[in-house]
């Protein structure tokens, strides 16, 4: 694991679902604290395509590195880059049977081997940054959805990984708690994490993403800057995609 | 998220007794008619347990045919029988500490301070070594006694406690192996897990103690007993292996996921995010299965162990006694009573506890 080169560095992927080939021969690059943005209709691999980098998802054919290291069969390659790739998800999926402290020390105290008192004290200071440290001793069951997306975020930086990874973490939350999910992910943005965002938030996109990815049938139709691509989308898919998602 | 409010009831106890159990002139004679039935009963039982009843040890058949209740005489002169079988009198004590041993170790397990392998291991490897010692004997200038003089309360408690501890790792380890990724891994346990399911506990039980010693090499033959609790505990298993797998299927995929994304390894998402969900939706089919374990206990007397209630039987089987059978069996039954009932209110506890400061989502 080399810090000095680029982030993500994907070539040729390919993946497919028994016959469906959901991503066609994908290439992509992100640089070392670059925040990249995917959009697109739903099915077009975007999901998949970020799933694939901590290996949630294996492809069948393409490489992969994160910071030189190459994702392959090796289970130990597998293993290292969990360690510093970080992930939020879409329902939030935290740990129901622990409460919101014990979810952000579990993987600190098992994988990093930190000590319990070291790692709360990591907690707290990750709960505070995302504004819910007084909720700590809840269990996800009793927060709004919102905070629990927080609490997800808080437990994903305990790890402090190099790279985070967001799948549409703000399509399951009820529209008045979208704002305070965005306001922590722009701070994390601001303090240079790199990241990598699938998401119709085009506000969101607008204002931290350097790039945006467009993604339509499993490949990448378009990838420009975000004013670039709203103003002046190139590709007719992009233009269609745009017209519906900003057009009401 | 939910807000505490003063709750306070629209309407009185009072009304609300009377919507319910007094609608209309016809739930108020079911009502009426199910109280009288229910007293009559309690009438009944209280009469011929209590009040009709012979409390007198030295008393005999003729002396309690002169009472029409129950003759609780009998539980006076057999007790040592029904709770110890053939357990040699002079040593009976032996079987009494070890009782109350199994009982600690049984205690012991259901407290969630223990909750830890190192704990649970340590009690039941301690609890086991204390056990065996009392009943078997042979050391500290303690009698010899034989597993076959085995008997009554101690050996149903033991082979219920055996099965239990060997039965649930193993029914985990088949349970892990069915959703493994491995084809051949998953297949396999299913295999072992219906063949068993498909076979009657009896067959399983006369299996081990009969048939397996003609197939078995001579060290690994062991006492019958060890045999017999080793197909009483496969046959849990398997039964517990599907529960297990049930409470697997309740488990959303994201929570394997997150565990995978925070770089977890595979035993530490089993242990810390799976299972520990996996057993609380599980929790009432467990209950259940532990409440069925301890039941089929009793048919460890088809291959000759004299346990709980084959010592009853023996109990009330001498010509003094045997008018009396009823006492033996509602003394029985309420041994058995008393530790199901408890396991029951011990699961309830366990599942109020559980969702106590939490909500599904």
């Amino acid at each position: 694991m080399d810090l000095n080169t680029d982030a993500i560095a994907i070539s040729d992927l390919h993946k497919y679902y028994g016959r469906f080939h959901a991503l066609q021969g994908i290439n992509l690059t992100i640089r070392k604290g670059e925040k990249v943005v995917v959009c697109g209709p739903s099915g077009s691999g975007k999901s998949t395509l970020i799933r694939c980098i901590n290996q949630l998802e294996e492809h069948d054919a393409g490489d992969i590195r994160v910071f030189g290291t190459l994702l392959d069969d090796n289970v130990g390659s597998i293993d290292e880059i969990r360690r510093e790739v970080g992930m939020v998800f879409q329902h939030f999926n935290l740990f129901p049977h622990m409460t919101v402290l014990e979810n952000c020390t579990l993987a600190p105290t098992l994988v990093r081997k930190i000590s319990r008192a070291e790692a709360e004290k990591t907690a707290m200071r990750f709960l505070e940054k995302v504004r819910i440290p007084d909720q700590a001793h809840k269990f996800p069951g009793q927060l709004s959805g919102g905070q629990q997306q927080r609490v997800a975020i808080a437990r994903a930086l305990c790890m402090q990984p190099h790279i985070l990874l967001f799948d549409e973490p703000t399509s399951a939350l009820d529209p008045e708690m979208i704002a305070e999910v965005l306001d922590v992910m722009v701070s994390l943005a601001t303090e240079g994490m790199t990241m990598v965002c699938v998401t119709h938030e085009m506000g969101f996109a607008r204002k931290v993403a350097d790039r945006v990815i467009f993604m339509d049938k499993g490949e990448i139709v378009e990838e420009a800057p975000p004013e670039e691509f709203f103003s002046a989308p190139k590709n007719e898919r992009s233009k269609l995609f745009l017209a519906q998602v900003l057009g009401h | 998220m939910t807000l505490a409010t003063d709750f306070r009831p629209r309407h009185s106890r009072l009304y609300r007794l009377r919507r319910a159990y007094f609608a209309s002139p016809l739930t108020g004679l079911v009502t009426l008619l199910s109280v009288a039935i229910l007293a009559w009963l309690a009438w009944i039982v209280l009469d011929w347990t209590v009040l009709q009843a012979t409390f007198d040890a030295d008393a005999n058949q003729a002396i309690c045919a002169e009472r029409a209740g129950a003759c609780w005489s009998v539980i006076a002169n057999r007790w040592r029988i029904i709770l110890f079988g053939l357990y040699p009198l002079d040593e009976q004590w032996r079987a009494g500490v070890a009782c109350a041993v199994v009982a600690l170790v049984i205690v012991l397990s259901c407290l969630p301070l223990m909750w830890r392998f190192s704990r649970l291991a340590l009690v039941w490897v301690l609890g086991t070594a204390v056990f065996y010692t009392l009943m078997r004997g042979g050391i500290f200038g303690l009698v010899p006694v034989n597993e076959q003089q085995w008997g009554g309360l101690p050996l149903t408690l033991f082979i219920f406690v055996a099965t239990g501890i060997l039965g649930m790792p193993l029914a985990i380890g088949l349970a892990l192996m069915r959703r493994s990724e491995l084809p051949v891994i998953a297949r396999v346990s299913g295999w072992i897990i219906d063949t068993i399911r498909s076979l009657p506990l009896l067959a399983i039980l006369f299996t081990c103690a009969i048939v397996l010693p003609f197939m078995l090499p001579g060290f690994l033959i062991g006492e019958k007993l060890y045999r017999v609790i080793f197909g009483a505990a496969l046959f849990f298993a398997a039964y517990q292996a599907e529960i297990i797998r049930g409470g697997f299927q309740g488990i959303p995929r994201g929570q394997e996921e997150a565990a995978k994304a925070l770089g977890l390894g595979y035993w530490q998402r089993m242990g810390k995010v799976v299972l520990p969900q996996a057993f609380r939706l599980a929790l009432p089919a467990t209950i259940n299965q532990f409440v069925i374990a301890f039941m089929e206990t009793s048919l460890v007397v088809v291959v000759g162990f004299m346990e709980l209630l084959a010592a009853s039987n023996t109990a009330f089987r001498t010509g003094e006694w045997r008018f009396a059978y009823i006492e033996v069996y509602v003394f029985i039954s309420a041994i058995y009573f008393a530790f199901v009932f408890g396991l029951s209110r011990y699961g309830a506890w366990l599942e109020a506890r559980m969702s106590a400061g939490q909500r599904k989502d």
